[in-house]
């Protein structure tokens, strides 16, 4: 079973120092081996919408950078957890840029979901199970609140959390717990 | 019509390079209506600000603004990491300097590619949230569904009614702007004049042409190049 931990380079703050350990840990209790990427500032270049990892490359970015690499791991995943600084209430400037950069896995058509909204349909048939843990020093309830529904009102099957630090660390075992490392159906 | 010169900086952040983008597109038509309404305006662009290195005198000029107005494609239902870039040193900036926009007024407008404008939701909450990291006011913002045809068919007739209701929204910020309003003021929704399922099946096939004229088929578009066993090499 293998697991994929991504987090910024930028922001390796002792919140997040806990955060890593405390997954980590869990990890090694499950089995997992672990890969770990960090994305510093100029390790990616930013999405430019060209749409050619759809009509030219489909699947792959016509970017050749750590991408590449990124995208490949996480396919090839069991389980990923994406640890994210929140700023302003969504992910930091090169966590984002990552998630932009995830486009080649979905596909290109348009599908309405049952509750009527669009969404673009999966290129896979299996993706990781992923979780995105949100953190930061200093936030307002307000921006958790944007964080979290940023994630639960668009892409419904992925988990979402915020951590707020070592004293809450057990709900965030309780979180791990039950949630299921293993690959899940691509469903809208 | 006056305005006693307020100082509007527009700021269109498509990541978008070669091809008109949208959210240019929609920043030339604020800058018509406010100069029209007599205020004096600044575009910036925020990938060529980064390309030129124009970013300090261009984080300058936010300072000095009395309203800043932010227009952005909808990228996996949030800003783009480009514009949160930009607006992430834009704060640094503004610690370094000690300085911050109080009494600046923001507004966002943001476009995406679904046919529905609520999806645009939560972007303009963390452009709220933005402001109220650099001490601005945030007004309100223009949510556009199906942004993506607007560059391609804002004459057609059917889409008179949302261009309308669009310079509508941007005469209403000027209006905003001009009479220092300080009272709740909600979000604006504008779709593209045609139903979602045809706007989809457009879409759809634009796809396909796209695809085509790369020499590509449309089973060509279901690739799988990480799935376990590929080697990656599209074939």
């Amino acid at each position: 079973m293998k697991a994929l931990i991504i987090s910024d380079l930028d922001f390796q703050t002792d919140i997040f120092k806990q955060l890593n350990s405390l997954i980590t840990g869990h990890l090694h209790e499950k089995g997992f081996s672990i890969e770990r990427i960090k994305i510093g500032r100029n390790d990616l270049a930013f999405c430019r919408g060209c749409f050619n990892c759809w009509v030219r490359k489909p699947g792959e970015c016509i970017i050749d950078d750590k991408m590449t690499e990124i995208n490949r791991s996480y396919i090839n995943a069991d389980a990923v957890f994406f640890l994210t600084p929140v700023v302003f209430g969504q992910f930091s400037a090169n966590m984002k840029n990552a998630r932009d950069r995830w486009l080649p896995n979905m596909l290109p058509f348009f599908k309405i979901r049952p509750d009527g909204s669009t969404i673009h349909p999966p290129r896979y048939t299996e993706y990781p199970n992923l979780l995105i843990i949100g953190y930061a020093d200093d936030i307002v309830e307000e921006d958790i609140q944007l964080f979290i529904d940023i994630t639960k009102d668009h892409l419904r099957e992925t988990g979402v959390y915020f951590f707020k630090g070592e004293n809450e660390k057990a709900d965030l075992i309780n979180t791990l717990d039950r949630t299921e490392l293993a690959k899940v159906r691509g469903i809208l | 019509m006056s305005a006693d010169k307020k100082n509007i900086v527009m700021i269109s952040a498509s990541p978008k390079t070669g091809t008109e983008s949208t959210s240019a597109f929609l920043a030339d038509l604020q800058a018509r209506i406010f100069r029209e309404m007599g205020f004096s305006t600044l575009r910036l662009d925020v990938r060529g600000s980064m390309v030129r290195g124009s970013v300090e005198s261009d984080y300058a000029a936010m300072l000095e603004a009395d309203a800043i107005i932010i227009t952005f494609p909808l990228y996996i239902y949030c800003l783009p990491g480009m514009l949160m870039r930009f607006l992430q040193d834009y704060t640094d900036f503004c610690r370094e300097a000690g300085r911050k926009n109080s009494g600046t007024r923001v507004y966002a407008v943001a476009n995406c590619g679904f046919a529905e404008a609520w999806i645009n939701r939560e972007a303009i909450g963390v452009v709220s949230s933005f402001s109220r990291s650099i001490d601005a006011m945030f007004r309100f913002g223009l949510l556009i569904g199906g942004g993506g045809m607007l560059v391609g068919t804002c004459d057609a007739p059917f889409m008179r009614k949302t261009m309308g209701r669009i310079s509508g929204t941007f005469i209403k910020m000027g209006e905003d702007i001009k009479n220092a309003c300080t009272d709740q003021a909600e979000n604006i929704l504008v779709e593209a004049g045609i139903p979602q399922r045809l706007y989809n099946f457009m879409g759809n096939k634009g796809w396909v042409i796209a695809a085509k004229s790369n020499n590509l088929k449309k089973k060509d578009l279901f690739r799988k190049p990480y799935q376990p066993g590929n080697s990656g090499e599209s074939g």
